[in-house]
Parts: structure tokens; sequence; C-alpha cells
């Protein structure tokens, strides 16, 4: 899992990093225009998947980054301002996903596919708790409102994205994988 | 342009000065107050209105802003200001744990069940409230002009320029041009898709069922994306981009007045350091003019 090309930082991952990053953003800032199902105060963003999609197919470089620019750019986009917690816990949620990548071999496979849902969701976790337990030293709220305010809305809005969208998107993947040949 | 940022050229002090110089001056401020963590009003409100100024020295339109403002008003008054009255939980320890007259209580029952309790909201809980909710306006003023008032063309610069380094600051500076590309595609499909009888408006069934329903509308983006960076990464190749360091076109420069508004945040950062570890000044404690006012309602 830690072999040099799980880690490895060249020109591939420079433009995938910065096509996640936009991408996220704008499906972000697109979010604010599409009717998303909501339940409670958890709400359900799609751009997940494609941060976590990021991260699988090209490692945990470019989850990282499209985590931390995708989220800024949605963020300035929107107007929302700068909250670097929030941009580094996006970008832990896409580095650990992107851990998935040495593990998977076949984009079509059913174990292949469970596996990087498996680390999507372990990305999720990772990053959102991130993001809500430094809300504490931040924003000063309690650790009662972080974990239930903050981090189990985005744990659940998020899991359920990760788990329905990212595996449309790794099928999708393997068909235009296969025609490019690379 | 399908994709508008919310950049906007302005003759200001604030867009004057140097982006590396408002992204450092933010982080001072932010860690002044929590590295120490500072409560103490006297310091809290001078920096408040410190924020304040900046923010309104930016001259962002009310119009632009009206979303962004009831969004945090909301999470910042009724989330964590309800939730330091109630709770007085999220500051330090002494907010409950010292005696502290009782204002009124208020019932909490669990529906359905014959549970419940009351939560004293006491004058320290209160006073607590009023206390968090002005530290993180203080920090909230000063991130969100940002996105208004920063060049979208010289992240990747500014980046660069405080030690990130030229692959990093690139992957930056591409996303920008790559942005506006993705979302002319993202509403070209949305458009298509329309046209073949899709109605994103009217997504319906179960939560899954609606998210599934998406697909129409991400997964061709997505995938043409990923054959567009193929042809970028072949460009960049052939350039041999990544053999050695490269040059950027826009260059940067500290000014006086940055050097000034660099030198105000450490200060500050210093001064609150000082101040709470030296000195052990800058904790919470309740004023007793707010008390005598508030028990004399």
């Amino acid at each position: 899992m830690n072999d040099k090309s799980t880690w490895e930082f060249g020109t591939r991952q420079v433009v995938y990093g910065a096509i996640g990053a936009a991408l996220y953003g704008v499906l972000s800032w697109a979010s604010n225009f599409v009717p998303l199902p909501a339940a409670g105060n958890v709400t359900f963003r799609p751009a997940v998947a494609v941060l976590i999609f990021f991260g699988v197919a090209y490692g945990p470089w470019v989850g990282f980054l499209a985590g931390v620019i995708g989220n800024t750019l949605g963020d300035a986009l929107s107007g929302w301002g700068f909250y670097w917690n929030w941009s580094l816990g996006n970008g832990l949620m896409g580095l650990v996903a992107g851990l998935a990548m040495a593990a998977i071999s076949d984009f079509r496979a059913q174990k292949d596919i469970i596996k990087a849902v498996g680390w999507g969701i372990a990305g999720v976790a990772v990053g959102m708790l991130f993001a809500s337990l430094t809300e504490m030293f931040v924003g000063g709220i309690d650790i009662n409102t972080a974990l239930v305010g903050y981090f189990t809305p985005a744990f659940i809005g998020n899991t359920v994205v990760t788990a329905i969208l990212v595996p449309i998107l790794m099928i999708a993947f393997a068909a235009v994988a296969s025609r490019r040949g690379r | 342009m399908l994709v508008t940022w919310k950049y906007r050229p302005r003759n200001t002090f604030i867009q004057r000065l140097d982006p590396r110089t408002r992204l450092i001056f933010m982080f001072s401020i932010i860690l002044a107050l929590t590295v120490p963590e500072i409560w103490d009003f006297r310091i809290i409100l001078p920096l408040f209105f410190l924020s304040l100024t900046l923010y309104l020295m930016a001259r962002i339109e009310w119009k632009d802003v009206r979303r962004v403002w009831i969004f945090i008003f909301i999470l910042v008054i009724f989330i964590v200001g309800l939730n330091g009255l109630l709770s007085g939980r999220g500051g330090p320890s002494s907010v409950t744990n010292l005696p502290s007259p009782v204002l009124f209580n208020v019932p909490i029952k669990i529906p359905f069940t014959d549970i419940g309790w009351d939560v004293p909201i006491t004058v320290s809980k209160t006073w607590f409230a009023l206390t968090q909710i002005t530290r993180m306006f203080t920090m909230t003023l000063l991130a969100i002009p940002i996105p208004y008032t920063i060049d979208p063309n010289i992240y990747g610069t500014a980046f660069r320029r405080m030690g990130a380094s030229d692959k990093v600051s690139f992957t930056m500076d591409l996303a920008f041009r790559f942005l506006p590309t993705f979302a002319r595609d993202f509403i070209i499909t949305m458009d298509a898709q329309r046209a073949r009888g899709y109605e994103i408006e009217k997504l319906n069934g179960g939560i899954p069922e609606r998210l599934r329903k998406l697909a129409p509308f991400i997964i061709p983006v997505v995938m043409q994306s990923t054959v567009t960076g193929e042809e970028v990464i072949d460009a960049m190749d052939l350039r041999a981009f990544g053999t050695a360091p490269r040059t950027w076109l826009k260059q940067l420069t500290y000014a006086l007045r940055d050097y000034f508004i660099l030198g105000l945040g450490f200060a500050i950062f210093v001064a609150c350091c000082v101040l709470k570890w030296g000195f052990g000044f800058g904790g919470y404690f309740v004023p007793e003019f707010f008390s005598n006012w508030i028990l004399g309602l």
C-alpha cells in the first residue's frame, strides 16, 4: 500500500489534483442550485463522491489536494469565506480514500468496489472528525456540539453519498479507461 | 462566463494589501485567540472592533454577502450561542464550575416520556454565550471578505511565495483555470439531459433513489474531465514540467502597509500569549457591571 506509485507526486498528480479540486468546487457550488435531498439536519453533498472517486482512482495526494483546494474553491465561489480546518478535513477525506488505490485493480469488480467504498467511508470519518474536533479550538464549541451537531450529520450524509455514487463513478470510469487504454 | 467569482476589484486599502498579508494576519488573530485560550472581553472586544473595521474597509456590498451573513448568524447565534447559554460548555471550566446566580430554569423533557429536568441559566453562562458569539464573529469577519477581495489569479502565486512547493501551487493555479470550463460543462450537461426529459428539479423517490438519479448529471462531466486530464498531462510532460524549478508570471512584493499589518498581527499574537501565560490575564470571568445589570432586570 505504501509503494512508490501510491505516494508518487508528479505531473499526473498535479493535473488530476487540479481537476478533482475544480470539479469538487464546481459541484459544491452547483449544489446551491440543484434541489438535493435532506433529512433533518443531514444534507447530502454529491460532490463528496467525486472527491472520494478521485482519491481512489489517482491516489492519496490527488485526494488530498482535490479536497483541500476544492473545498477552498467551493467556499470561495459561494462566498462563504476561508475555513482552513474544514478544507484540511476535506483533504484528509480524499487522502484516506486514496489509500485504496494500490488495492484496486479492476474498477468493475465487486470486491474492489467494496474496498473503495470502505476506504471512502473511513476517509469521511477521519476528515469530518478532524474538522469537527478542530472546531472546538477554532470556534470554542464543546465536544458534544462537535460530535452531535457537526460530525454526525456530516458523516451520515457523506457516507450515504459515497455508498451510492462512488460505485456508479467506478463502473463508468472502467469503461472510459478501457476505451482509452491507460 | 457561466461561473463568476465573487471577487470584484475595488480601490480599497484592503485590496491593496498583499494576499499573503491578509492570510497571515487572519491566522495570527485566530491563533492569538485560540492558542492562549483568550476569553476575556477586554481583549476580545478590541479585536472584534479591529476585525469589524477591516471588514468595513473592504467595502463589500451588502447584497453580495446577505445570504452568507444570514447563514453565519443562524450558526453562531442559534447553534453556538444557544448551546453556550444552555450548557455553558465549549469554553473554560470556570463557566460552570464557579458558583453563579441562577436567572431562570429551562425545563427540558424527553418527548413521550415523563423524564425531564431543569437546566439552570446562570449569569456566568449568559456572559459566556455573549463572549463566545463575539469571539466567533471576530474570526468570521476576517474570513468572509477573502473570496470577495483576493484576485483568484494570485492564489497560486501567494501560496508559492508562502512556502508551498511549485507543484502544489501549480495545482491550485490550474484548478482556478479549470473551474469555469467545468462549470460550463455541468450546465451544458444539465441542459442536454433536460432536452432528453431528465427533470433535475423534480427528483422523487427515497434518498438513495434521488441520489442515484443525479448520476446522469455528474457522470458525463467527471468522465470527460478524466479524458481532458490525460491530454493536459501529455502537454505538460512535453514541456518538461517538474524537471526544474519554475518561474511565476505574477510577482508579489510586500509594501510598507503590508509590514505594518504583518507586524500588527504578530504583535497581537505575542501580546495575547504574554498576557495569558506571563501575567495570567485573559482568562474567563464575569464582569461586575454585567452581573449588576442582569440581576437588576
